[in-house]
């Protein structure tokens, strides 16, 4: 099979143009799939970020210090549900420690707080977020709670749009991809048209389809991995350049700067996608012509 | 080594075989003679396996395989069939590169079949550069560089001088005489078929009308 790359190459040659339009659509769409690859990988990585994050807070009321018993009873009642992931109880001088890390930089908030002001409370994790409201509402009818605040909206409002980059990105990248795959097809039947009388000539000698359509196959192949490659160089370049700007943007969520690993698992997949798009059009571009 | 039994071939509404039956020993040299249209091209075709006969019964030597069996024969086309982007060494080696055969073996047989042929100084040259009696040579060059079995020759002297037309088919004549090769050659050239003295099998519309073992054009 390899035997017949250089003759492939050498067609691609003889019609740049062609091998141009070929390249340049792939290179359009499988940038587009890089895209929308990343936003969705991206934005799954920060709805997993929240996900992880506590997610119902119930806060006791604060001239109470809720006894260990306490304490452990609204955890058993919690685990008995089998919706929690994690359970934690923060004291009243936890609070006071993360108040005061949150609000270091401004000593007059910080000068007339005691641990005494500030609630004790249990934070938290769903295993499924769709499960917050029903935490919430145990939580609620708990002993000595005063207060239950669940992230329910900005977790669902998260879930739909990561679903919404999902569906908009698998429909555009899937259309374009469809669009590729019948110029590529287009391209190499126009190809093939033109070397009817050779590929006559080839099953009059006793080639067989095999021998016929390697180069063609070949030759969708090398139009699908250039464009996968231009296609993934650029994306990467993009990303890198604009990852300052989304590290602000995303301050907390430690999802930059993407791995090389990752990069790289995209290329391989772009590079395996590019190579079957231009594979299969060069075959059934091919096999309409072939007789034997 | 080819039996045909009342073998028919229909194009559309045209008869262009009707009921056709002979038998070719290996090792024959036979003319196919008969005015254009009367189906020279046809049986040529069908012994190729480029084309299946509508009635009767084609029993032929070698693979079941087409593309195997294919590689058994030379075929000499009518229009040469030569590939313009290819030179003359490149067209020649077409068939041994189809087999698979290791590049030094193509190199040995296309020099051996260009030099038979007298194409030795053309082997550079592509299709456009030469004459009508040197593409006719190349082609032959192209069919007899696998050794086949059988060669199939459509019309290879046509629209040829008479001097070339004689050279090719002394050719020819020297590969069946040297390698025993099997050869049919359509063809209207009189003057050819009926110097060399050989089996002739004529056609008209269709129909055998003559079989004879060392026949002459009519």
């Amino acid at each position: 099979m390899i035997k017949h790359l250089p003759l492939a190459w050498q067609r691609i040659r003889r019609s740049p143009y062609q091998a141009l339009a070929a390249v340049s659509i792939m290179t359009m769409s499988l940038f587009l799939g890089s895209v929308f690859f990343l936003l969705a990988a991206g934005s799954q990585a920060v709805l997993t970020y929240f996900e992880t994050r506590p997610q119902v807070n119930a806060f006791f009321k604060s001239d109470l210090v809720p006894t260990p018993q306490a304490v452990d009873l609204i955890k058993t009642n919690l685990q008995a549900t089998n919706l929690v992931a994690d359970v934690k109880y923060i004291s009243k001088e936890e609070a006071l420690k993360l108040y005061k890390e949150l609000n270091k930089s401004d000593p007059l908030l910080l000068e007339a707080v005691t641990a005494n002001m500030l609630p004790a409370s249990i934070e938290v994790s769903a295993k499924n977020p769709a499960d917050l409201k029903p935490i919430a509402e145990l939580l609620k009818v708990q002993p000595d709670i005063d207060d239950v605040r669940f992230a329910e909206d900005i977790v669902s409002q998260l879930a739909k749009w990561t679903s919404s980059v999902r569906l908009i990105g698998f429909s555009l990248v899937g259309s374009h991809l469809i669009i590729t795959f019948i110029i590529i097809l287009l391209i190499i039947s126009i190809k093939v048209a033109n070397r009817r009388d050779e590929i006559v000539l080839h099953e009059l000698l006793g080639a067989t389809s095999g021998y016929i359509s390697t180069p063609f196959v070949w030759e969708g192949i090398i139009y699908g991995v250039t464009g996968a490659f231009i296609a993934w160089g650029v994306s990467y370049l993009i990303l890198l350049y604009s990852t300052p700007f989304l590290a602000g943007f995303l301050a907390g969520i430690p999802i930059l700067p993407v791995s090389l690993w990752f990069m790289f698992s995209l290329l391989g997949g772009e590079l395996l996608l590019g190579a079957v798009i231009g594979a299969v059009g060069g075959f059934l571009a091919v096999r309409r012509f072939l007789k034997v | 080594m080819i039996s045909a039994q009342k073998l028919t071939k229909k194009f559309g509404n045209i008869l262009a075989l009707d009921a056709v039956s002979f038998d070719i020993a290996p090792g024959e040299f036979v003319f196919l003679t008969g005015p254009s249209g009367s189906g020279k091209t046809t049986v040529l075709r069908l012994i190729m396996r480029d084309l299946k006969p509508d009635a009767g019964k084609l029993v032929l030597f070698g693979p079941a395989k087409i593309h195997e069996y294919r590689r058994t024969i030379g075929t000499v086309f009518q229009d040469f069939k030569l590939l313009l982007d290819r030179n003359v060494y490149e067209n020649t080696a077409l068939p041994l590169e189809i087999m698979g055969a290791a590049a030094v073996d193509i190199d040995k047989a296309v020099k051996k079949a260009l030099e038979l042929m007298g194409l030795t100084a053309r082997t550079d040259l592509f299709p456009a550069q030469l004459s009508g009696g040197e593409l006719q040579r190349a082609a032959l060059a192209r069919a007899i560089v696998a050794r086949p079995k059988l060669i199939l020759a459509d019309e290879p002297t046509g629209n040829l001088d008479p001097k070339t037309a004689r050279a090719i088919v002394n050719l020819l004549t020297t590969l069946h005489s040297q390698l025993q090769t099997t050869i049919i050659m359509a063809t209207h050239n009189a003057d050819i078929v009926n110097h060399l003295d050989r089996r002739v099998i004529s056609l008209d519309a269709g129909k055998v009308i003559k079989d004879t073992p060392k026949g002459k054009y009519d």
